[in-house]
Formats: structure tokens, sequence, C-alpha cells
């Protein structure tokens, strides 16, 4: 389930030279880019070096891109790719700073990169369908969501709210994300309604 | 996930809320903004001239018998079509396109407006004062062929 409409969009009006477009591509799939790197265990600077790789490369192959669905497959590919390229680079001519072969970061597998894939897709949903929310409904679960998370009564306090109503209202807001398209697209059953699912994606069929 | 076959509960949704947030927070801003930079390759019609020579990390040139040239530095840029080829003088950059054809040179600073100039019938130019900061440098010649360099600091 990785077709949310909004990317086909977003990547047509990159194509015709939207930076706004280009804006809300890069910061829907820079935690993946990154997150990749990480479990590569790069540096700083070697996981800039493959940022600015990655993205000029879309930039330059993003017309050429024949499924804009299969984008983040092809972000996670290239961000694989660059990583072990700057890793290479380092063991041929830097031996003396890397650790010993044992303690080398290992290579993460392609099953990982297909994980980081997805839970990149779901969060970038999250993040769209809290984004389209009302703003009291926004407002409301960023305090839910602090930590230390606040008594009902402070909630109340701040947001000018009954504290009779913010549980209600905290059920409203969350059903709404439920319901966010985005969700739905990339979530399919899992997130919306109580809806069975005939095959468990995942745990069952490994 | 475990929870696959039913719907999120309430609990369920806010705490993937809270996970995706917290994942977007982990990137360092600058990070999501170079990527935005990026952008700026987009439709360029130049091609990409890449450093192929630096003379500051030639360690042959110390040995070589032109010591007094040592104290210029030299640089090449090569793209498909087009070689840039640049030598730091005392008060100015001097330039040469390769194959030698007439261009118009236009000199990019990163934090400062755009300068352009014209090379002379066989390519070469010269910039005066030496760009202080950042730039890049793009090259259309005559014959309709373009080349960017990449950032240049000297």
């Amino acid at each position: 389930m990785r077709d949310d409409p909004s990317v086909i969009a977003l990547v047509a009006r990159v194509g015709d030279g939207d930076q706004e477009a280009w804006n809300e591509l890069v910061e829907r799939y820079a935690p993946l880019v990154w997150s990749i790197c990480v479990r590569y265990g790069l540096s700083r600077q070697d996981i800039d070096d493959v940022g600015q790789s990655v993205w000029l490369l879309l930039v330059e192959q993003i017309g050429k891109l024949r499924e804009p669905a299969a984008l983040p497959g092809w972000l996670a590919t290239t961000t694989r790719r660059e990583c072990l390229r700057i890793l290479r680079a380092g063991r041929r001519y830097d031996h003396e700073g890397l650790p010993p072969d044992d303690q080398m970061p290992p290579d993460p597998s392609a099953t990982m990169i297909e994980q980081e894939i997805i839970v990149a897709e779901r969060n970038a949903a999250l993040r769209t369908a809290f984004a389209e929310l009302p703003q009291p409904c926004r407002e409301l679960l960023a305090m839910l969501m602090s930590d230390p998370s606040p008594a009902y009564a402070e909630i109340s306090a701040r947001l000018g709210m009954a504290v009779g109503s913010i549980g209600p209202t905290r059920a409203r807001c969350l059903e709404r994300m439920r319901r966010s398209p985005h969700l739905v697209a990339v979530l399919g059953d899992q997130a919306g309604g109580d809806i069975e699912v005939k095959e468990p994606r995942g745990e069952q069929g490994e | 996930m475990s929870k696959v076959s039913r719907g999120w509960d309430d609990e369920e949704v806010l705490a993937a809320l809270q996970q995706a947030l917290r994942a977007q927070r982990a990137v360092p801003p600058e990070f999501i903004e170079a990527g935005k930079n990026a952008f700026a390759w987009h439709n360029i019609d130049a091609e990409l001239a890449q450093l192929t020579y630096d003379s500051t990390l030639d360690s042959s040139l110390e040995l070589s018998l032109r010591a007094e040239a040592a104290s210029i530095r030299a640089l090449t840029f090569t793209s498909a079509h087009l070689t840039i080829e640049l030598e730091v003088g005392q008060d100015s950059l001097l330039g040469q396109i390769i194959p030698a054809q007439p261009a118009t040179i236009r000199i990019q600073p990163r934090e400062d407006a755009e300068r352009v100039l014209a090379t002379d019938e066989i390519g070469c130019f010269s910039v005066q004062p030496i760009p202080s900061g950042q730039f890049r440098i793009h090259c259309h010649t005559a014959a309709g062929v373009s080349a960017l360099t990449g950032w240049i600091t000297l």
C-alpha cells in the first residue's frame, strides 16, 4: 500500500518546475533518507554528502520516473547505494580511522530498507493527515502528546475548553485522523473502521 | 505492527502520530534545507562541469621544476562537451574554454548578484576582482552548448 495519490500529484507538479511541490517532497521524504543513513551508521558529514547526492539525482531523474508511486522505493534504493558507496570509499582510502571489520556497522538488509519505506510512508501520511486537521484539533492533540502530558484542568485553561468536552473532542479529532484519505491510502484497512482483513500483512506470511 | 485485523483505536492513532512527529524532529533542519536547495539544478539547460583537476590537491606539482608556478592555483572543470580551465593570478581570475570558442560567462556568487562577461574569440576571459566567496561559473558558447560548474571557493 504505497500509492498515496498526493505523492503522484506532487511528482507531477515538480515535473512542471514547482519549487513549492519540491519542498513538500523533500520534507516528506527527508526522514526516510535520514533514517536509512543512520541505519548505516554514517557520520553527520557523510549523511550530508549522501543527502546532497540523493536529492541532486532526484532532481535530474524525477521526470523520468515511470511510476511516481514508486518514488519512496527509488529514494530508499538510491540512498542505500550512496551509503554503501561512501562506506566503500572510506574502507579503501582511510583504513586507519576505521573500526575493525567485526565492528563495522552491519549492512542493513533489503528487508530493513523495505520496512523503513513502510514506516516512512505511514509517518508521512500521519503528518499530512495531522496538518489537515482543524486548528483546535491540532492544538489539543499536540498538548495531549507533549511529555509529560498535562492534566485536563491545564488543557482546559490553556485552550479555553471545558474539561468535560476534552474527552469527546479528542475522540472526534482522532476519528478525523483515522478517516483522512491520506491515512486510508497508505494504511488501507489498518487505520479505518472495524474491517476484517483477510490476510494480515507481514508477520504471518513469513 | 500487531493490530492488522482491525482498526486502530484512539491510543494507537495517537501513539503512531507521536512517533511520526518524532521521526520528523530527528532530521536536522539544515539537512532538509539542503535538499530544498537542490532544486536550483532543476531545468538548468547546462551540463554539470565537474572538478577534474585542482593544483592544490596535486602532490606531483611540488616536485616539478616550475617552482614559481606553485603559487598559482589551477582548476579544471569538465563536462561532456566543454572544459573550463581556471588560473588564479595575483589580482584576477583567468579562464579559458576548451575547445577554444567565443562564449558568454556568468560568474554566479552564492551571496551576490551575478556578473556577465564575454570571452574573446578563442574562449579566454578574465575576472577582476577575484570572487571572494563561493561562486560557480555558467558558460554558454556561441554554438549553444552550456555548462555549469559546482560551487567553487578560491
